[in-house]
């Protein structure tokens, strides 16, 4: 439009060729929680019935439930008898003996990198390799299904930069903080400022809706959002909460991507305190603050967390794990085959691992988004979504 | 020759405008004619591309000085960087002390909590010095390698010692080897204190290696993920830095090779068998690394994306890994082929946060202490130095778009005077041109900015909208400014 630079609006941003093919009214709202750095699973969501995950362990293992020289509250909780949780997971037993959350271990990519850089890509494009499209997962799902939704909002990026899963549908907008999403200065000025920012924007589809949020956010107001459950005062918590605004002030939210970074613990991790102890903190608080606060919207949201790859199963010299592969998954909402962990477990045991000691991939995370995607947000379209993948549904939801 | 009253208060005013003028000379040759409204429109749209890839975004008198003496003349000066004096850089620089501690002084200072320091203020010295940098400094090809180079070795400030140790880094480092040999520029980075803490090799050890840094020197600051390598290389690398580590008491914060937490035995890397031979083994190791084809591609990708386009020319970076090789990784030589064989194939790029900043202060002369100013690069997803993983900011356009608001609000904040310690100097800047209609300096705010006045529709649309919104000639200038600075076309470079 400004014709200094008149090659850029064509090639601004890349755009998907396909039209959506199918209509159908919006499932739930999609938040996705991408653990970045290689969560350390095997100290998340613990297989305490492992004699070799306290072997390859020694200083980082977390005590059996029944383990009577650790104090109880140092000890793995017990899921199933063979699984349980990191103590610092323990916020989320409710949810998890509502049946409303499932884990699925075991769980990950194909890529064998452990490249943190290379597996993340691959996984936000859901693609087997490099060759595939450059969008994202969730950018292809938004263009393949109409749901009549032209919200500006329909997809957030929480933080300063849209998440690389997003990319390629309509326009997405990273969203930090809704109490800072304005203009400063008087009305008049803020007119003026409209004003010139209509003309600039005149054709551009980012900016439009970047002019549109604004307007939508002013009218949402933060400060008299008062929800009786208090959400951690962190980035991730602050992330979550103003998820749950947007959804309840029905601004036509289908997906809200979340980051949750620092899981790259080479060094000093902690067992039951410090570094990821504390991230496991964060996430567990924050998840459960999330499920008490929308539990009346439950049957409409679904909440699912990944990331790139597992870690090392044996501790290095430095009280930290270095890169893996086997990952695990959670899945969260009204709709899930939940108080159970899914996917078969592969073992710790020499020649049960693979590559240096990695805990294996029995259940691919293609399998879980397409079962969301399929049976929750009402897009069949998973054989673009996640191309050249057969998808297997592992009955992790209803 | 004469000079008219006008031709006169022209060169006065612009002098006061650009106090960094380079040189008279171009002056005295636009007074011989007549000189146009809008004095710097001269840029062709290439020209001024070209010259917002070897900067961070041009001034007046850079225009100047591109037009005088072209393209290739102007990359050799700026290649050339310790001939070009930055005394008014260096005076805005004085006051970050810190800034020539070594760490042993600095870890002092951050933990002597009084005099006013406490364990923000070296990092803070370091980000504030950053800023001043790119926007005074007149080697703006250096300073643009210096950023590259800091994203390429990548440190998070926030992580444990790094705090200070950075500041080590960016002088030792990245400052000291940015226009050298990447050879230089590897070797010094892996003995970086900086670096070893942050990718934890100062704690790998022989009983149990740690395989963090191993892995990134080869992933991210070598060979690149298809480099070449397998998870087995990385096992035996990590092997052959066990014992790369940092004095914690003594010269505390300096490099140390911990002979007795090396493992001896001997390893195999990249199918070079590498006797035991304490710190020499890893060293051997990097000569491999530097050398190695997948390095000269992998690096000249990178540099050929930040400079010409995200999906880079293969013409391009074919001929410059060659230059690479045959230079064993003479940046120069390969940043001039990159530059002048390369700038044919420009695209245009999304700004990253600091470059969109950073070209506005600079075209519209803003005096800053930079302090306020690095808030709003934290807001835009780019604080310096603060990007948590080992890959560094990304230099894809993809990356940046979508974050608008507070580009927006850097825009209107600046150009309104309400970001502290920031003023702007556009009405010094148009009394050069002594414009008389409004419609005659927003085409000349637009020829600063963008490089040419923007189409005149747009421009009266502009003028009209603001002006039925109540505001003043005045505010309306400022606030057209603004919108120009938010506009699309400035998202790009």
């Amino acid at each position: 439009m400004l014709h200094t630079l008149p090659m850029i609006n064509k090639t601004w941003m890349p755009r998907l060729a396909f039209a959506p093919q199918n209509t159908a009214p919006r499932g739930d709202t999609l938040v996705v929680i991408f653990l970045r750095g290689a969560a350390d699973v095997l100290n998340m969501v613990v297989p305490h019935g492992e004699e070799a995950y306290y072997r390859l362990r020694p200083s980082l293992g977390i005590a059996r439930p029944d383990y009577i020289r650790t104090k109880k509250e140092e000890r793995v909780v017990d899921l199933d008898g063979f699984f349980g949780f990191h103590p610092n997971l323990y916020p989320l037993i409710e949810a998890w003996d509502e049946k409303q959350l499932a884990v699925i271990h075991a769980c990950g990519a194909p890529d064998e990198s452990r490249s943190h850089f290379k597996a993340m890509e691959l996984m936000e494009r859901g693609v087997e390799d490099e060759r595939g499209p450059a969008s994202g997962w969730i950018g292809r799902h938004l263009a393949t299904l109409n749901t009549g939704n032209s919200s500006p909002l329909r997809a957030v990026g929480m933080g300063t930069s849209p998440q690389r899963s997003l990319s390629g549908s309509v326009p997405v907008s990273a969203l930090r903080s809704i109490v800072d999403f304005h203009l400063g200065g008087s009305e008049q000025a803020l007119a003026q400022m409209r004003a010139a920012l209509n003309v600039v924007y005149q054709n551009d589809e980012m900016g439009q809706d970047t002019l549109a949020i604004m307007d939508t956010l002013e009218k949402l107001d933060p400060l008299t959002y008062h929800s009786k459950i208090p959400y951690p005062d962190s980035e991730f918590g602050l992330a979550l909460k103003q998820t749950a605004m947007l959804i309840k002030a029905e601004v036509g939210l289908e997906v809200s991507a979340i980051d949750l970074g620092g899981w790259d613990t080479h060094f000093a991790q902690g067992s039951v305190n410090g570094i990821m102890p504390n991230l496991m903190k964060d996430l567990a608080e924050g998840l459960a603050a999330f499920h008490a606060d929308m539990s009346d919207f439950m049957n409409q949201l679904t909440t699912v967390t990944m990331s790139e790859f597992g870690r090392r199963a044996s501790e290095n010299g430095s009280l930290g794990t270095d890169h893996g592969h086997g990952s695990m998954m959670m899945v969260l909402g009204g709709n899930v085959n939940g108080g159970k962990v899914h996917g078969a477990w592969p073992g710790l045991e020499e020649g049960q691992m693979i590559g240096p000691g990695d805990l294996a991939v029995t259940t691919d995370y293609r399998d879980v988004l397409s079962e969301i995607l399929t049976k929750r947000l009402n897009n069949p379209a998973t054989n673009e979504i996640f191309p050249a993948y057969q998808p297997v549904i592992r009955n992790v939801l209803k | 020759m004469t000079l008219s009253r006008r031709d006169f208060l022209k060169l006065g005013a612009l002098v006061t405008a650009s106090t960094a003028l380079a040189s008279c000379a171009p002056l005295y040759r636009k007074l011989s004619g007549e000189l146009p409204v809008a004095a710097w429109a001269s840029l062709n749209q290439f020209d001024f591309m070209a010259l917002n890839r070897i900067s961070f975004g041009a001034r007046v008198e850079e225009r100047e000085r591109f037009v005088e003496i072209g393209l290739q003349n102007y990359l050799e000066e700026q290649l050339d960087f310790e001939s070009i004096d930055d005394f008014s850089c260096d005076l805005r620089l004085s006051a970050f002390t810190t800034l020539h501690k070594d760490a042993n002084e600095l870890e002092a200072i951050s933990n002597q909590l009084f005099d006013g320091y406490d364990r923000k203020t070296v990092p803070n010295e370091l980000r504030q010095a950053t800023l001043i940098r790119q926007l005074y400094s007149k080697r703006q090809l250096y300073e643009t390698m210096v950023d590259f180079w800091s994203d390429h070795f990548n440190i998070f400030i926030e992580k444990g010692e790094c705090f200070y140790l950075k500041t080590v880094d960016d002088r030792e480092v990245i400052r000291k080897h940015a226009l050298g040999s990447f050879r230089d520029l590897v070797f010094a980075s892996a003995h970086s204190p900086a670096m070893l803490t942050y990718l934890d090799n100062h704690v790998n050890e022989k009983s149990h290696p740690n395989e963090n840094y191993a892995r990134e020197l080869m992933e991210l600051h070598t060979l690149g993920v298809d480099g070449g390598y397998t998870q087995q290389d990385v096992m035996e690398l990590a092997r052959c830095l066990t014992g790369w580590s940092v004095k914690k008491h003594f010269w505390l914060g300096e490099f140390v090779f911990r002979e007795n937490q090396h493992d001896t035995g001997v390893k195999n890397v990249l199918g070079y068998v590498i006797q035991p031979e304490g710190k020499k083994e890893a060293e051997r190791v990097i000569e491999i690394l530097v050398a190695h084809p997948s390095a000269a591609k992998f690096i000249s990708t990178k540099l050929c994306r930040r400079f010409l386009a995200d999906t880079p020319p293969p013409e391009i970076v074919e001929k410059a890994a060659q230059t690479f090789l045959q230079t064993k990784g003479d940046i120069k030589s390969v940043l001039r082929v990159i530059l002048l064989d390369g700038f044919a194939f420009m695209q245009p790029k999304y700004k990253r946060p600091s470059h969109f900043v950073l070209s506005a202060l600079r075209a519209l002369n803003v005096e800053t202490d930079g302090a306020e100013i690095n808030k709003f690069l934290f807001r835009m997803g780019q604080g310096y130095f603060n990007y948590p993983t080992p890959d560094g900011y990304s230099d894809h356009s993809q990356t940046w778009q979508g974050n608008l608001m507070p580009r927006w609000q850097f825009a209107f904040d600046l150009m309104r005077n309400e970001i502290k310690g920031a003023k702007h100097q556009l009405q010094n800047l148009l009394n050069v041109l002594l414009t008389e209609t409004l419609e005659e300096e927003v085409d000349a705010v637009a020829a600063l900015l963008l490089g040419a006045p923007i189409d005149r529709l747009i421009r009266d649309q502009l003028i009209d909208s603001v002006t039925s919104a109540g505001a003043s000639p005045e505010e309306t200038l400022q606030i057209i400014t603004a919108s120009l600075i938010a506009s699309p076309a400035f998202q790009w470079r």
